[in-house]
């Protein structure tokens, strides 16, 4: 589903060159759950980012379900985006001036779905988180954990075929944590291929798989015995 | 995305900046207005003038006047200047002629042993009133006994009866035109419902044309005035009568039909105006420029400081073609709002225009369309520089940037 050949990415930063990922060669297959671990800095949200079809790598190939992401117009990205990929940023990224409601609606909205249905599905994405009585609040009238959960929601939306998520558990508690983890253990049950950045071992031990990211080059990368909760 | 979904959004993002949007849209609402009003008020001063020159045309008359002269105050050697006594002789023989009449007019002083006061003083047949826009209010207008005899009776307007009489019944009184003594026979009131009778529509005597001719024999006949009977061709029949005038006047071209005269000054009119329509427009139409400019500032701050909101929208899926119509419905919407309001205001001072002055100020449907059509294409223009670079963002820079 997902193949990284060889992918590097370079910053300039004035005179020198920084090289943040450096040679990344990783294959994800459909239906895996995947935590990515790593010291700060080592380039996990860079290459999540390359993931999420947010960024271009400097060199090397990325190969999404079949398709080479570098050959791809910016609409077949846009609905790629949309359609295929669910992402959780490390900082939420939620639009400030709308509600949880409407900024879980937006993916949908881009995606043409009718107004009514929409709202319905937001509203059930957000009970389902247990945000059914803030759904008009905005971002600001929010917790960490509760942004967090309207972040996931609003990723959730299209049903996308994968989720990335950058930090999911790092504004909450290690109790909420280990409940997110638990939903995305339910979801990578119904197929959906997940991806989750942390620092967290105990975080990282729900995925069946753990990739070890140092200096910008995979160091480790281990199947776990079924992952600690199966 | 929807049209109804992107007109909501962009409604949404305006309200979020309510004051700086409101801010934005002054420089196309004042723009728009100033257009509106100006086209209104300039087709109105138009139509006024226009319509006072016509309403001076009495219907089955024909009016002949000496031609016009080369420069205002300057006749060429030997030119003939106004109309003698054979010269109506001559008109009334022509077929289809019913009456040949003639009017003076000039300035002189009246005077009652108490009040001396500077008239105009109109001289002309008995019915004058009918062509002249005047009633009878009280007393009786002079008859045609009046005018064959040089009568020395005189009508003077409500005004002037008031200036000279105050509450004294002004009728039998004695007043003195010219230095001869006058009877008051009756009192007069002004029909003339357009703008201008306020401006020239001074205190005036009215007596017959005979009269008016002994009292002021240096006044010269210039204009002849033809009554035809009903049906009769008034444009062959004052050929035939001018081409007369001049063979027995010896001189080609001596006299002309007076509506040449008056379709020259509409015509000059209609220029003068729409150049002046012109002038102020083209001013406007910078201010319009101008506030085109504003908003296309302010788009570009909204822009940049959106550039995360844009990165995020991308992120979830966003094309490019769906940022770029965000800002440019939101761009549109400012200008035609601020443009209908324009529009509202405009109407709004056009109407006052019309209230205060009497002009016929009145609004066309192509100035409103035309300048909501307008505004619409400066949010088009205006806009699309910005909405175009939101568009042309990368979604990973736009997302990082602080
Ligand atoms: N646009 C950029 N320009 C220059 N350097 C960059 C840019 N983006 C990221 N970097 C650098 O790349 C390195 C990796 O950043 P990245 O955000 O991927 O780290 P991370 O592993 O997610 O860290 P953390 O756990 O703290 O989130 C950092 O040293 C950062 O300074
Ligand atoms: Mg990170």
């Amino acid at each position: 589903m997902i193949e990284l050949q060889h992918v590097s990415k370079r910053y300039r930063v004035g005179p020198e060159e920084l090289e943040v990922l450096r040679g990344i060669d990783l294959t994800i297959r459909a239906g895996e759950f995947v935590s990515i671990m790593g010291p700060s800095g080592s380039g996990k949200s860079t290459l999540m980012h390359i993931l999420g079809c947010l960024d271009t790598p400097t060199t090397g190939t990325y190969t999404l379900r079949g398709r080479a992401v570098q050959m791809l117009s910016s609409t077949e990205l846009a609905q790629l985006r949309n359609q295929q990929i669910g992402f959780v940023f490390q900082n939420f990224q939620l639009l400030p001036r709308m509600s949880a409601l409407r900024n879980v609606e937006l993916p949908l909205v881009y995606a043409g779905v009718q107004s009514r249905l929409r709202r319905e599905r937001a509203e059930a994405l957000l009970a389902q988180m247990g945000l059914q009585d803030r759904i008009h609040h905005l971002p600001n009238e929010l917790s960490g954990g509760q942004k967090q959960r309207v972040a996931i929601a609003r990723a959730l939306a299209n049903e996308p075929a994968i989720l990335l998520a950058d930090e999911p558990t790092g504004a909450l508690d290690s109790v909420t944590g280990q409940d997110i983890m638990q939903l995305f253990r339910s979801l990578n049950d119904t197929g959906v291929t997940v991806v989750v950045i942390t620092h967290d071992a105990n975080v990282a031990s729900v995925a069946d798989r753990i990739v070890f990211l140092q200096d910008g080059q995979v160091t480790d990368d281990s199947q776990q015995s079924g992952g600690s909760q199966r | 995305m929807s049209a109804g979904e992107m007109l909501l959004s962009a409604l949404t993002s305006l309200r979020a900046n309510l004051l700086r949007s409101s801010l934005t849209m002054l420089g196309i609402f004042i723009g728009v207005a100033s257009i509106i009003a100006i086209v209104a008020i300039g087709k109105g001063g138009q139509t006024a003038i226009v319509s006072t020159i016509e309403s001076q045309r009495v219907q089955n008359t024909i009016q002949i006047i000496p031609s016009e002269l080369v420069a205002p105050g300057l006749p060429q050697p030997g030119q003939i200047l106004q109309f003698s006594q054979s010269d109506f002789d001559l008109a009334r023989t022509f077929p289809g002629v019913q009456n040949v009449y003639y009017t003076l007019y000039g300035t002189a002083t009246i005077q009652t042993p108490t009040k001396s006061l500077s008239i105009s003083v109109d001289g002309g047949p008995s019915y004058l009133n009918e062509i002249g826009h005047f009633a009878v209010v009280s007393g009786r207008m002079y008859t045609q006994a009046d005018v064959i005899a040089h009568r020395r009776v005189v009508l003077i307007n409500q005004s002037l009866a008031q200036k000279l009489f105050g509450a004294q019944n002004p009728i039998g009184q004695v007043v003195s035109i010219g230095g001869v003594p006058l009877q008051v026979i009756g009192v007069t009131q002004s029909t003339q419902v357009n703008f201008l009778s306020a401006v020239y529509g001074s205190d005036t005597a009215y007596m017959p044309a005979t009269t008016c001719a002994d009292l002021f024999p240096n006044w010269g006949i210039t204009e002849m005035d033809i009554q035809t009977y009903p049906g009769v061709n008034k444009a062959q029949l004052s050929k035939r009568i001018v081409l007369a005038l001049n063979i027995h006047d010896h001189q080609a071209g001596a006299f002309e039909d007076s509506s040449g005269f008056l379709l020259g000054i509409e015509k000059t009119v209609g220029t003068v105006t729409r150049i002046l329509t012109l002038v102020i427009g083209a001013i406007a139409g910078i201010a319009l420029l101008v506030g085109g400019i504003g908003v296309m500032n302010i788009m570009l701050v909204s822009v940049t400081e959106r550039t995360q909101e844009i990165g995020i929208r991308m992120s979830l899926g966003a094309t490019r073609k769906a940022i770029l119509l965000q800002f440019l419905v939101e761009s549109v919407m400012i200008t035609l709002i601020g443009g209908g309001c324009g529009i509202g205001l405009g109407v709004l001072v056009a109407a006052i225009v019309h209230w205060l002055s009497g002009l016929p100020a009145a609004v066309s449907w192509w100035a409103v369309a035309g300048s909501f059509v307008f505004s619409g294409v400066i949010g088009v223009l205006c806009g699309l520089y910005p909405a175009n670079k939101a568009a042309r963002l990368n979604p990973i820079d736009a997302l990082r940037y602080e």
